[in-house]
């Protein structure tokens, strides 16, 4: 029997979210200017963006591993559905908020999915990444772009950080989508999703939009952060295993020359130098979402970073060779496994790219040798 | 066709100091800004750019670099060939269209009738007929003697059914020259023959393959009852494989290959020195000099690989090993650099690779950043097309092995 790989958290959930995913990852996805696709709806309806929004805030209180388990089967599926941001960030930041009640009542409608709150992060006062929040004066107008925003399914609002011109401290604005409409510049990107800057030079808002200042709000774009990056490195583990399981049904089932492809030892070689990043990897990501439900998010990003950088060198080695080892059907995009490097690729960008983690990485080692 | 002075290179001693020299002046005066622009951002380009450029190169007569005199090529030896490559790649000129003039018009010329060579070479030379590849199958790719797309003579016409796949430019192409198999008998080699096919005959249909990269390259086609002269026969019937193979030869010794790389390269530098102006020398921009420095010397071995190729194509002994070396060096080695240029432009790009709202000046095509990340994507097919490099490691292995 060949390979099948094991799901960081198998059960229901993850079988429940694979079947949900599979129903409609080929549909072209809705823009802003449009409804929520009826497979996003379903997972509205589902509740997952309220799964680790805790009991008393009207979520379901389940841990990251249950979000693991949903983010990991959809991603296995190619289905680009926005769940890292929507279910992921936007409710740690919201929850880190909850004092004011406008984060409070967001975080009650996530899980009936009558909102969905779309975020822009920057790297924030510590961790990789460029600082490119937009400022607020002190009449609070502001100046500045809020950079690619996931908008693969409708936002009702977006949240993000910005930064007080007078004394720099981290803000957290929420505004409605509606305001803000007008100002939005629209791209696809490789992976096939939608993603937006918006303008923001010329707003104005009010202290209503500020939920959370200061350390408070550096430290929740920080935990927002390493959340993201988390489950952005769940997606590419369940990327990379389903992109070697069809890349070894591919080549056990491909006739050259008379054989089948899985004969020539030297694609089977790639095959396991795919399947030994892949473990090394699954492993690495399985212990930190423990360790984070075992102790919550950490307040120094330095590991979650050292994953990130790690498993972005997965996401690139197994996209490439299963790209290589499926010949043109792997530079197809009607093609699983080409939709599942895109996405991986992509994804090893999103809260920390490879580079952004280095350089910032190296800078944390270099600090602590002098 | 004005006939340059240039031509007659094979009747004197060649001066290839002033070659260079020459065609350099030339390309400066006469390729449009426009193309050059359009050719150094790295965007796609398509017919009409490559036709304009070709219709340019034909007033002058050098159209056909790789072309005998008496075909109305140039006659310029391979190290010609490889100069105005070079000036070619580093003024930013298009290259030359490779089906038309690099692969299908040396096959005719080499197999075909003098009634074929007069019918189709002058199109070819002019760019007013222009040619698609019809190769691969679904179940056809590394092991293209598998087939099976028929084709049955009735009378004095063919008859095709089948399908073909990763058809570059069928979408903008006259003619597809293309391997039928005729005969089912004996070795599978010796059942193909190559056909060429009028694009727009009754009974072909093209749709268009959606790749990673977003561009549109390539196409399936699909051959229903589709009805060619014989006199489309290239060569005799089952003799299709022997000119396959000519092909491939040839274009595993493409002048052009190093020459743009050395310029893909030329490119990734200044982005990688603009960068570090930008942000300083950061860890991963010092760790992106290292990667270029070593994708600088490997393709200046691959530019001292390619000349010495050509010195022994020019006096026969070259062996298929180096030319297979070559295209698996080249390709290799042009994915590696555009990964570099990958790492650069991904963090920003990658969210935006297809502006919804283009800018109206066009400054989003001509966005180089941009474009790069569609290379990089697109490049992933240079290990597949024209023969993986798996497939290029075995035939090196069973030449320098000898078994």
């Amino acid at each position: 029997m060949s390979f099948s790989s094991t799901p960081l958290f198998a059960g229901d959930l993850f079988d429940t979210a694979l079947r949900v995913a599979q129903e409609d990852v080929l549909k072209a996805s809705q823009t802003q200017e449009g409804v929520p696709s009826d497979n996003w709806r379903q997972m509205l309806n589902l509740g997952w963006q309220g799964v680790i929004v805790s009991e008393d805030d009207g979520g379901v209180g389940a841990s990251v591993q249950d979000l693991s388990a949903i983010v990991e089967a959809v991603a296995r599926q190619g289905n680009g559905a926005p769940l890292v941001d929507r279910c992921a960030v936007a409710p740690v930041l919201l929850s880190a908020a909850k004092e004011n009640a406008q984060a409070a009542k967001l975080l009650h409608k996530l899980m009936t999915g009558e909102v969905s709150v779309g975020t822009a992060l920057d790297a924030g006062e510590k961790g990789p990444g460029l600082v490119t929040a937009p400022w607020v004066g002190a009449d609070l107008s502001m100046q500045g772009h809020l950079l690619g925003i996931d908008l693969s399914e409708p936002a009702t609002h977006v949240l993000f950080r910005a930064r007080n011109v007078m004394s720099q401290e981290s803000m957290l604005v929420l505004l409605d989508w509606n305001d803000i409409s007008n100002r939005v510049n629209q791209f696809t990107g490789t992976d096939g999703r939608q993603y937006a800057d918006i303008n923001l030079s010329g707003l104005s808002i009010s202290s209503d939009n500020v939920l959370l200042k200061g350390a408070d709000a550096a430290q929740a774009v920080s935990q927002a952060r390493q959340m993201g990056a988390l489950l952005s490195c769940v997606q590419t583990v369940g990327a990379a295993a389903a992109m070697i399981e069809l890349t070894i049904e591919y080549l056990n089932t491909r006739q050259q020359f008379g054989v089948a492809l899985s004969s020539f030892q030297a694609l089977r070689h790639r095959t396991v130098e795919m399947y030994v990043a892949y473990e090394n990897a699954r492993g690495l990501v399985l212990n930190q979402i423990e360790h984070i439900d075992a102790h919550g998010l950490s307040e120094d990003p330095y590991k979650m970073t050292l994953i990130k950088l790690y498993v972005a060198g997965l996401a690139r080695l197994v996209s490439e060779s299963s790209i290589q080892l499926h010949g043109g059907m792997g530079m197809s995009w009607e093609t699983l496994v080409a939709r599942l490097a895109m996405q991986a690729t992509s994804g090893s960008l999103q809260y920390g790219g490879p580079s952004e983690c280095l350089d910032w990485l190296t800078a944390q080692t270099l600090t602590e040798s002098t | 066709m004005t006939e340059s002075s240039l031509n007659h290179a094979e009747t004197a001693q060649i001066d290839y100091v002033k070659f260079r020299h020459d065609i350099t002046e030339f390309m400066l005066a006469n390729c449009p800004d426009d193309l050059r622009k359009k050719v150094c951002s790295n965007q796609k380009i398509g017919r009409e750019d490559y036709a304009e450029w070709q219709k340019i190169l034909h007033k002058k007569g050098w159209s056909a670099p790789n072309w005998p005199i008496s075909e109305g090529g140039t006659g310029w030896d391979l190290r010609q060939r490889y100069l105005f490559e070079e000036v070619s790649a580093e003024l930013d000129c298009p290259p030359l269209y490779h089906h038309g003039l690099g692969h299908i018009g040396p096959v005719i010329m080499h197999f075909g009738t003098p009634a074929q060579k007069e019918r189709f070479l002058p199109r070819i030379l002019d760019g007013s007929e222009w040619w698609c590849q019809g190769y691969s199958e679904p179940g056809a790719g590394s092991d293209l003697a598998s087939l099976r797309t028929s084709a049955v003579l009735e009378g004095d016409e063919y008859v095709i059914n089948g399908q073909k796949i990763w058809t570059s430019h069928a979408h903008e192409a006259d003619m597809m020259y293309t391997l039928v198999r005729t005969s089912t008998e004996g070795r599978k080699q010796a059942g193909i023959t190559l056909l060429l096919v009028p694009v727009n005959t009754p009974g072909i249909e093209i749709k268009p393959i959606r790749t990673i990269d977003q561009w549109h390259h390539v196409n399936e086609v699909f051959l229903t009852d589709v009805r060619v002269p014989a006199f489309n026969r290239i060569s005799e019937e089952g003799g299709g494989w022997a000119c396959a193979k000519f092909l491939l030869d040839r274009e595993r010794l493409s002048p052009a290959m190093v020459p743009r790389l050395l310029r893909q390269l030329q490119q990734v530098e200044a982005l990688i020195k603009s960068k570090v102006q930008t942000n300083g020398a950061t860890p991963s921009l010092q760790s992106a000099i290292s990667r270029l420095l070593h994708a600088k010397a490997s393709a200046m071995g691959a530019k001292e690989m390619l000349l010495s190729a050509i010195t022994e194509e020019m006096s026969g002994t070259l062996r298929s090993s180096k030319s297979s070396a070559l295209k698996l060096h080249c390709t290799e080695l042009s994915q590696q650099i555009s990964s570099l240029a990958y790492d650069l432009v991904a963090p920003h790009y990658s969210q935006r690779l297809i502006p919804h709202a283009p800018a109206a000046d066009g400054s989003d095509d001509l966005d180089m950043e941009r474009q790069l990340l569609h290379t990089y994507l697109f490049y992933r097919s240079r290990t597949i097309a024209g023969g993986t490099s798996e497939v290029q490691k075995n035939v090196i292995a069973r030449d320098i092995f000898g078994v």
